[in-house]
C-alpha cells in the first residue's frame, strides 16, 4: 500500500468515524446481547449434551478407536489421506505450519489498498476454498469409521472372509459397503466385475500402488477370495 | 445527582488536591453548595450516605485520572455501519471469560495425578452440585470459543479489516488463535478418558515429527520418554497457568489496539464525501488542517 | 563516538538535538556507562528468574530411568505361529496408566529367526501412536486410526507408518520370559534406540531424528 493510499484510508476511515455513533451504549448493546446469546448457547449445550465421562483411559487396549475432538477432525482426516510414509513429517508439522506462517503473514503479503470482497478475488477465493476445504476434511474426519470393520450383512459361509478383509487393512484404501476409503477402486460390487481368479492375482501381486498381500496364507487367500467373489 | 454528573469526567474538573483528599464530606468542589437552612441530622446523614459512591468514585478518579480513559474508550466513535458481525470478537472474548470462570471452580476439585484425575471427574460429574453443569459449560465453551475465533477470523479476513493500519493485530489474533487451540489441546488430556489419553498420544506424537528439535519437545510434553508420572501435571500447569497468563496478556494488547486505532467499517460503507458541500480539494485541505491522526 | 554525541564537542558545527531525559551537566560516558548497567544489570537478574526455571521445566529430558525387566509368563506360553497378548508395566508409580501391550512369540524357523529368541512386539502404531491389533484371521497388525498395516513380524505393509513396529528387548529367567525396554528397528528389523511414533529409523533421519538420551541403547546383536 502505497503513502497515497494509507493517508486516503485514514481520512476516509476519521470521516466515517465521525459519521459514527458512540461505541457506549450502541455498540456495547449489540455486544452484551450477543454475550447473553453465547452464555445461552453455552448453558443449552451443558444442559442437553452435559459433559459424559468416557471409559478410564486405558493404555494397554487393543480395541479402542481413537477419535479427536472435532475441531481437530480436519488435521485427523489430512494424516489419513497422506498415504505415503515419506510424506507423514509433511502432514503432521509441514502442512499445518505452512498454514499457520501464511496466515499470521497474511498482511504482509496481501498489501493492496482494497477491502471490499468482491473486489478482492483472490483473497476472497482463497478463503473460500480454505473454508470449504476444511469443512470438507472436516466432514470425512467425522463420518471416517474404523478400518478394521465392514459393517454389510454376509451369508454365514463367508463371514470368515470378511474377517480377513477387514484385518488385512484393505478398508484404508478400499470401501465395501459404507465402510473404507476411496483411495483405491470400490470394492463393493468386485465380484461382478472380477472373476475369482483375478482377485487373487491382484492380492499376491498388488498391481499399482496397492502393497503385494503375499504373505497371505493360502487358507485365508481363500476365505478372502470367497468373500469377494461373493460382492455383486 | 452527583453519580450522575460525575460520569462524563472530561466535561467537568476534577477537584483540586488538598480540597477532596479523603476526608468523606469533601464533595469535588464544584458540587459543593451552600445549604440555604440547617437540615436536620437525619437529612445530612441520608445525603452523605447518598454521595458515599460518589464520593468513592471521585477520591479514586482524583488518584488514578481512570475517568478521563475510560470515557475516551467508551464515548469514542465506532464507524457508520457497524453491524453485528462486528461482536463476535466480544463474543469470543466473553467465551473465554465463561472458560476462565468455569475453569476457576472445576480446578477446585480436580486433581491433575493419573492414578486420581478421572475419579476426581466422576466426583465432580456425580457428587458435587451443579458439578456436571459446570463441566459441560467448560467442555462446550471451549468449542464454541473456537467456533467464535474462527468466525471472528473470517469476518476481519473478508472485510479487509487486517490491512493498514491494524496488521499488527491481526498477527496478536493469529497467536491468539494458536494459544487457544494449544489450550484446547492441553486441556483434552485433563478428563483422562480413553479419548483424551489417545487423542494426547497422537498429539505429542505429531509435534515430535518435527525435525531436530520434535523428539525433545515429546520429552519435554511428557516429561519423559513415556506418558508418565508428571505428565499430567504438566499439561495441567501450561493449561490453567502458562497459557491463560499468555493469551490475557495478549487480549490485553489486541484491546488495547482495536481502542487505539478504532473498529473498521463494512468495506461497503463508503463517506458520502460528494454530498458534503465542499469541492473535494477544499475537503482535503480541511483534512490536512485538522490534522488526519498520524499512522503511529 | 560518546565525544563526539557531546554537544559541548560540537563547537562551531550546528549542534546535535540531545537525547531524551538528557539533564544539565550528565556526561555522555555517564549515560553510556548507567545504559549498559541498566540492561545487563536488569537481564541477569531476568536471567536468573528464567534459566533455572526453564532448566527445571527440561531437565526430563536428560533423565533415563531405571532399566527394569518383567516376568509376562512361563516360556511354554508363547508359540511360534501367533502371538499371545501380554500386559506388562513400562513406567512405575502410575498405575494402569503406565502399563502396555506387547505381543510376544517365540522366534520362527520358518521366517528365518533364532528359534531360542523370543520375541515381543510393541502394540504402540509407528504412525502416531494409536493402539494396533494383531487380527488373527489375517495374520496382520491394524491400526484403528489412519490405517496402518503391518505384516506377522510387524513390517508396513500398508497406510502411513513410518517404520515397523517396535520391539521390547527380552531374556528368560528361571523359565519365564521376561520384557525390559523398548527399542525401535529399521526396516530391515536390525534394533536401533527407541523412537518416537512417526520418526523414521535409518538413512538421512538419523540426523533429523537425533536419539533420546532418556531412552535405552539397543540390545546388542
Amino acid at each position: 500500500m502505497k503513502a497515497k493510499d494509507k493517508q486516503a484510508y485514514l481520512e476516509e476511515y476519521e470521516f466515517l468515524k465521525k459519521k459514527g455513533k458512540p461505541f457506549f451504549p450502541y455498540a456495547v448493546m449489540k455486544d452484551s446481547t450477543m454475550a447473553l446469546i453465547v452464555v445461552g448457547v453455552i448453558i443449552a449445550m451443558s444442559i442437553i449434551l452435559g459433559a459424559e465421562q468416557g471409559p478410564k483411559a486405558d493404555p494397554t487396549t487393543t480395541t479402542y478407536v481413537p477419535r479427536p475432538e472435532w475441531y481437530f477432525f480436519f488435521l485427523f482426516e489430512l494424516l489419513r489421506v497422506i498415504k505415503p510414509p515419506e510424506l507423514v513429517p509433511v502432514a503432521t508439522i509441514g502442512i499445518p505450519t505452512i498454514c499457520m506462517v501464511l496466515l499470521l503473514l497474511l498482511p504482509f503479503y496481501d498489501r493492496g489498498p482494497e477491502r471490499h470482497p468482491g473486489r478482492r478475488p483472490i483473497a476472497t477465493t482463497a478463503g473460500c476454498l480454505t473454508i470449504v476445504a476444511m469443512a470438507y476434511l472436516t466432514y470425512l474426519g467425522a463420518i471416517g469409521g474404523s478400518p478394521t470393520e465392514i459393517e454389510m450383512k454376509v451369508p454365514p459361509q463367508y463371514e470368515a472372509g470378511k474377517e480377513v478383509v477387514a484385518g488385512s487393512g484393505c478398508l484404508a484404501c478400499h470401501k465395501i459397503g459404507e465402510n473404507g476409503g476411496d483411495l483405491g477402486p470400490d470394492l463393493t460390487h468386485i465380484g461382478s466385475q472380477l472373476p475369482r481368479a483375478a482377485i487373487i492375482r491382484s492380492v499376491e501381486i498388488g498391481p499399482a500402488e496397492m502393497p503385494a498381500f503375499r504373505d497371505l496364507p493360502p487358507k485365508k487367500l481363500n476365505q478372502l477370495s470367497d468373500f469377494l467373489a461373493s460382492l455383486d | 445527582m452527583k453519580l450522575d454528573s460525575l460520569i462524563p469526567a472530561p466535561l467537568r474538573k476534577p477537584a483540586k488536591p488538598g480540597e477532596g483528599n479523603g476526608s468523606k464530606n469533601a464533595a469535588p468542589a464544584d458540587l459543593k453548595t451552600s445549604p440555604p437552612e440547617r437540615p436536620s441530622d437525619t437529612e445530612r446523614l441520608t445525603d452523605k450516605a447518598k454521595d458515599a459512591p460518589a464520593d468513592v468514585l471521585a477520591w479514586v478518579d482524583q488518584r488514578t485520572a481512570a475517568s478521563g480513559f475510560l470515557t475516551g474508550m467508551l464515548y469514542r466513535k465506532v464507524p457508520k455501519g457497524t453491524n453485528w458481525f462486528y461482536t463476535l470478537g466480544s463474543a469470543a472474548l466473553f467465551a473465554f471469560i465463561v472458560q476462565a470462570v468455569t475453569g476457576v471452580f472445576l480446578a477446585m476439585f480436580y486433581t491433575p495425578s493419573p492414578t486420581e484425575a478421572y475419579a476426581s471427574i466422576s466426583h465432580i460429574n456425580n457428587d458435587v452440585f451443579l458439578g456436571q453443569f459446570v463441566h459441560g459449560m467448560h467442555k462446550w465453551g471451549s468449542s464454541l470459543m473456537v467456533i467464535l475465533i474462527f468466525l471472528h477470523m473470517g469476518r476481519t479476513f473478508f472485510f479487509g479489516a487486517y490491512k493498514y493500519p491494524r496488521e499488527l493485530n491481526w498477527v496478536i489474533g493469529v497467536v491468539l488463535l494458536i494459544l487457544t487451540m494449544t489450550m484446547a489441546f492441553t486441556g483434552y488430556l485433563l478428563p483422562f478418558d480413553q479419548r483424551s489419553f489417545w487423542a494426547s498420544v497422537v498429539g505429542i506424537n505429531i509435534n515430535g515429527t518435527g525435525p531436530v528439535v520434535g523428539p525433545y519437545l515429546s520429552d519435554f510434553l511428557r516429561a519423559g520418554p513415556e506418558l508418565g508420572a508428571t505428565t499430567l501435571s504438566r499439561f495441567y500447569a501450561i493449561h490453567m497457568l502458562l497459557l491463560p497468563g499468555a493469551i490475557i496478556a495478549l487480549i490485553g494488547a489486541h484491546l488495547y489496539l482495536v481502542v487505539k486505532l478504532g473498529t473498521t467499517a463494512p468495506p461497503w460503507v463508503r463517506a458520502e464525501k460528494p454530498k458534503i458541500a465542499a469541492p473535494v480539494s477544499q475537503l482535503d485541505a480541511g483534512a490536512e488542517g485538522n490534522g488526519a491522526p498520524p499512522p503511529r | 563516538m560518546d565525544k563526539r554525541n557531546e554537544p559541548e564537542a560540537a563547537a562551531g558545527e550546528r549542534p546535535k538535538p540531545l537525547p531524551r531525559g538528557y539533564f544539565e551537566g550528565e556526561s555522555m560516558t555517564r549515560r553510556h556507562a548507567f545504559t549498559i548497567a541498566a540492561q545487563g544489570i536488569g537481564g541477569l537478574a531476568g536471567a536468573a528468574i528464567v534459566l533455572p526455571a526453564v532448566g527445571f521445566a527440561i531437565a526430563p529430558i536428560f533423565e533415563r530411568g531405571k532399566e527394569r525387566w518383567e516376568a509376562v509368563g512361563p516360556l511354554d506360553d508363547f508359540v511360534e505361529d501367533t502371538y499371545r497378548q501380554v500386559v506388562f508395566t513400562e513406567t512405575q508409580g502410575i498405575g494402569d496408566a503406565g502399563k502396555t501391550t506387547a505381543y510376544v512369540r517365540k522366534g520362527s524357523k520358518q521366517l528365518g529367526e533364532d528359534p531360542r529368541e523370543i520375541i515381543a512386539v510393541s502394540n504402540r502404531c509407528a504412525h502416531l501412536g494409536c493402539p494396533v491389533r494383531f487380527v488373527e484371521a489375517a495374520g496382520n497388525f491394524i491400526c484403528p486410526c489412519h490405517g496402518g498395516v503391518y505384516d506377522f513380524v510387524g513390517k508396513v505393509i500398508g497406510g502411513p507408518p513410518v517404520r515397523p513396529l517396535d520391539r521390547f528387548q527380552t531374556r528368560i529367567r528361571n523359565g519365564q520370559v521376561e520384557l525390559g525396554p523398548r527399542y525401535s528397528v529399521t526396516s530391515q528389523l536390525e534394533p536401533v534406540r527407541a523412537r518416537d511414533p512417526g520418526e523414521f529409523t535409518g538413512g538421512i533421519w538419523e540426523y533429523l531424528y537425533p536419539p533420546r538420551p532418556s531412552t535405552f541403547p539397543p540390545p546388542s546383536g
